[in-house]
């Protein structure tokens, strides 16, 4: 609430400046000051990462550089639905923290962060990756060369500077590279490995003497021994085969022809709104953005601040919504959770937010914070729901990959246990760790209409058609306020008022 | 995908139980008794019923592992050209064909790693197939027109995402129509519920989109209910009834309305699956299954078969699948671990088909994003294109090889670089011979499959 008056109070451009200055909450030092309290065999795992994530989403007064770095683990995937979760307390923490502190700096410096992760390079198996070794037949691992195009930078296809796909003279899509651009890639990226004191052999297996104890939070390094100096030729580049092998060099270079290709404007761009702003952006919106990717206005390529206040004070971002329009987006289930926890100013008993994954669909949220199925995310930017109205209408509704029969019925089921009861571990005095506060709810709960626009105004913006609003005005109304007990009664109306809002169509897509 | 084991595992210790209390000296019988005496005590007749199974290994599984050349001539090609990448003979459980391979194919010998043992089972005992080098293809392809780009071919080669949307809907990511779901389309109107015809257990798949069927997603647990239209919500009496309007209202969006669509199918289907499955009989996971996620989800799929009478199913296509297949790295480690379960999900689903005594009418198949590049990155492979699959079921003409198998090594016409297969049999063929079976005429299976015209054998011959 605090925020929607500061908005209000000061419009959205400062309000958007104000939380571009605000201090980032790190998940790091929560994880370390955690780990450091166990015995060192015990600190494996991510539970106090998970506990981070929950509590820096939630409460965090940087929300919106947490919303951002949220959106970019959704484009940048590292997953710890993989053998990276038990073995590496550290890495993963710190690697949303690179996320979080790019969001607000140059795209240039966040796809370098991205590619000398030893997160990414576990994930992506660029980690480790050697140079081809004609004796045996060998060839470098292609996985992270192949993925940093397709998804991390320029896509599939070449693109106009609004997102749609060029055609070539006979109408064709043209693709953005081919098989061999993937080879090149696959020996740029070899030779990085652990962060350590000396690059010799060992310590790019992984061993060494001493090991870097801060090697999984640190970039990995390069060790040339192992980088190839074969000829690497890729979308228009040749780096002429070598005697002296250069990984960090061939990097960069390869790193500056992705940033500087004109698709990244539009396809990072066009990503970014589906997950901020809107499923089924304007060709003329995506191309405002993608200017500005382009152009900042100073010069400067790929200045994330202007991308995300280009995408926030677009004019159809900000456009009144109306019923029947299509500008919006299906709220993420986790997005919902953290939208419960904010709006009604939950609170972590412990003060660490002692909850872990949400992934069951059936039981849960259907998904978790940086538990993402595979490198394609959760759901994929271009996803027509098959058979669906949406898709006879010609539009994208990525979140509806994760929307189905099972993890409705899921969502509405926890939500009801949510609301009521908190969430969490259960402490001592046998409650849940994080508790709403619903003080104000219960100072209105009095007043069935007082209460279902407080609720309205909170997780609807106050977009609730009317027809929606009177259902929910009347489902509150229809707990009596008896003497018995009163305060259970008041209590009732706001269960009834928050869950029945969050299980309303008209929140689940938010325009 | 992350599974709750709970259910299954208080399932299991039931089953346990009960196992424990029919074996003699006190060791739980075999697997398969019990699961004969499950099936004689549902005492079901299978009547007019099939059913399709799809097994996807999202990932890519690496075929050059998983159907292994034996012959000394190739396991040795086999082990100069992936090095620290191959399995070791003593690894390997050699299969022998009823009928030996001919053609090209003369004198070559296969094995199973030990990890697929369960399904060395089933091949002995005739019900399982083993289809070649099979991939997404427009048209026959030969190196000379790959390589000249002569004919047309498939889009995005060797991209994950893409070449699972091939697999499942002959075009690349944005398909909106699968060909499980194009035989569901065409099967419908058999089915006294609609809603069972494609069925999900594992979330969202292109392949069971159709036309007029709509994909069902369910989860391990069968489907669930909405506990809060029912009953007393929140001290209110009324607001479940509130509440089961506010959810199924969509309004005039079609976001909002599909939304509320879906919650509608949610609770109608809970209502006619949950009251099915009550009487119907369930099959227990064996403990070696556990902790398997694709191991729950057929053991959902036998549960819905097994209530197909009381669902008034006639034609089903099911999906289940397992990740984790892209091993670029610690392949050694990682895809045996995955096997493992494949080979005894696969297994445990059969033995269920045939308890139940209807495993004539139950097909289930293996499909992958491709297969992977013969070529070692050092304890990984890369994305390649043909690949090698597996078809199990009781009309099944099992322990033969379909299709032919590539030379094995490098730089040669099978091959299109790194030891990447290029498909002799298309994904096509391979599901126009699943759809014939299935009941898809052949004047309607280019509604199904587009481009099976263009191949000369559209039925690979290996269903009865």
């Amino acid at each position: 609430m605090s925020d929607i008056d500061a908005v209000s109070a000061s419009g959205y451009e400062a309000w958007i400046d104000s939380q571009f200055v605000k201090p980032q909450s790190f998940h790091l030092p929560p994880v370390t000051a955690y780990l450091n309290t166990l015995p060192a065999a015990s600190q494996r795992g991510q539970t106090a990462f998970q506990w981070s994530i929950w509590k820096n989403f939630a409460t965090g007064e940087d929300a919106l550089r947490q919303r951002v770095a949220f959106a970019l683990s959704e484009i940048f995937v590292v997953s710890l639905n993989s053998s990276i979760a038990f073995s590496y307390p550290r890495g993963p923490a710190q690697y949303l923290d690179q996320l979080g502190t790019h969001a607000f700096g140059n795209y240039r410096n966040l796809i370098d962060a991205v590619t000398y992760s030893p997160m990414m390079g576990l994930y992506l198996s660029h980690l480790r990756n050697q140079k081809e070794n004609p004796a045996t037949g060998a060839v470098p691992d292609e996985n992270y060369g192949r993925e940093v195009m397709q998804l991390f930078t320029i896509g599939l296809y070449e693109l106009n500077q609004d997102g749609t796909q060029k055609l070539d003279i006979r109408g064709k899509l043209i693709e953005t590279y081919g098989n061999s651009d993937v080879s090149s890639m696959g020996r740029i990226f070899t030779g990085l490995s652990w962060a350590g004191p000396d690059t010799a052999n060992n310590r790019f297996s992984g061993g060494g003497n001493p090991v870097d104890p801060d090697k999984e939070i640190k970039p990995m390094q390069a060790y040339n021994q192992y980088h190839s100096i074969s000829q690497k030729q890729f979308l228009g580049v040749t780096i002429p085969a070598t005697t002296v092998a250069d990984a960090n060099g061939d990097i960069r270079i390869a790193l500056d022809r992705l940033f500087n290709h004109p698709n990244v404007g539009p396809f990072i761009g066009k990503q970014l709104i589906q997950r901020l702003v809107s499923s089924n952006p304007s060709p003329d919106y995506v191309s405002r953005v993608a200017g500005v990717f382009n152009n900042n206005g100073s010069g400067v390529r790929g200045d994330m601040k202007a991308v995300i206040k280009a995408i926030l004070l677009d004019p159809e971002a900000r456009a009144a919504p109306v019923g029947t329009g299509t500008r919006g987006k299906v709220r993420e289930p986790a997005v919902r959770l953290v939208h419960w926890m904010r709006s009604f100013n939950a609170r972590s008993t412990d003060g660490r937010f002692l909850y872990g994954t949400s992934s069951d669909p059936a039981t849960q949220l259907g998904q978790s914070p940086m538990y993402a199925p595979s490198v394609f995310n959760f759901f994929r930017p271009g996803y027509i729901p098959p058979n669906s109205r949406v898709g006879a209408a010609g539009l994208l509704a990525p979140e509806m990959q994760i929307t189905n029969e099972t993890s409705m019925a899921g969502y509405l089921n926890y939500m009801r246990g949510v609301v009521n009861a908190g969430i969490g571990t259960r402490g001592t005095n046998n409650a849940l760790d994080i508790q709403a506060d619903y003080s104000a709810e219960l100072a209105l709960a009095n007043n069935p209409d007082l209460l279902v626009d407080r609720v309205n105004l909170l997780l609807v913006g106050g977009n609730l058609s009317s027809a929606t609003r009177t259902l929910i005005r009347n489902g509150i109304a229809s707990v009596n306020i008896g003497t018995a007990n009163p305060n259970a009664d008041l209590r009732n109306r706001v269960n009834l008022a928050i869950f029945m809002t969050m299980a309303t169509p008209e929140y689940l897509f938010q325009q | 995908m992350e599974v709750r084991m709970k259910n299954i595992n208080q399932s299991r210790r039931a089953f346990l139980r009960t196992a424990s209390s029919l074996s003699v000296a006190g060791s739980a019988a075999p697997f398969a008794l019990n699961l004969a005496t499950i099936g004689a005590a549902a005492a079901q007749t299978a009547g007019d019923y099939r059913a399709l199974v799809c097994l996807f290994m999202y990932g890519a599984n690496d075929h050059n592992n998983t159907v292994i050349a034996y012959d000394t001539a190739n396991f040795n090609a086999y082990t100069s050209a992936r090095a620290g990448l191959t399995r070791t003979l003593a690894d390997l459980l050699p299969l022998t064909p009823s009928t030996p391979l001919t053609g090209s194919n003369a004198g070559r010998q296969f094995a199973l790693p030990k990890e697929l043992a369960p399904l060395k089972t089933v091949w002995d005992s005739g019900k399982l197939a083993i289809m070649a080098n099979v991939g997404p293809l427009i048209v026959p392809t030969t190196k000379a027109q790959y390589t000249n780009l002569s004919v047309p071919l498939p889009p995005k080669l060797f991209s994950h995402n893409d070449q699972q949307s091939l697999w499942q809907a002959s075009a690349p990511e944005g398909a909106r129509v699968g060909w499980g779901g194009r035989i569901g389309d065409l099967m419908i109107s058999q089915n006294a519920n609609s809603i069972f015809t494609c069925n999900s257990i594992s979330g969202s798949a292109v392949f069971l989109a159709g036309q007029a069927s709509v994909s069902y997603q369910l989860g391990t647990s069968g489907s669930t209910a909405i506990s809060g239209i029912t009953g007393s919500l929140f001290g209110s009496s009324s607001a479940s009834g509130t509440l089961t309007t506010l959810v199924t209202s969509g309004g005039n969006n079609v976001f909002t309305q599909d939304l509320a669509e879906t919650t509608q199918r949610s609770i109608d289907a809970n209502a006619k699956l949950s009251a099915a499955l009550v009487t119907a009989p369930d099959f227990p996971l064996p403990a070696e299954l556990a902790t398997s996620s694709v191991g729950a989800q057929l053991r959902v799929v036998a549960r819905m078969i097994a209530a197909r009478n009381q669902l008034g199913a006639k034609r089903q296509v099911f999906f289940v699948s397992l990740g984790g297949f892209d091993t670029h790295d610690d392949q050694l480690t990682t895809q045996p671990a995955l096997h493992t379960q494949v080979g005894n999900a696969l297994s445990y689903f059969y033995n269920t088909t045939v308890a139940m005594g209807i495993s004539d009418q139950v097909t289930a198949f293996t499909g992958s994003d491709f297969g992977r590049t013969l070529t070692s990155n050092g304890d990984g492979s890369d994305h390649g294109w043909g690949s090698h699959h597996f078809v199990v079921g009781g009309a099944v003409k099992g322990q033969r090889y379909y299709g032919t198998f590539p030379i094995m090594g490098l730089n040669n016409n099978d091959e299109v670089g790194s030891g990447r297969l290029l498909p002799t049999t298309s994904v096509e063929q391979f599901a126009a011979t699943l759809a014939k079976w299935f009941g898809v005429s052949s004047t309607d299976m280019s509604l199904v499959l587009p481009n099976i015209g263009n191949f000369a054998t559209p039925d690979v011959g290996f269903m009865a």
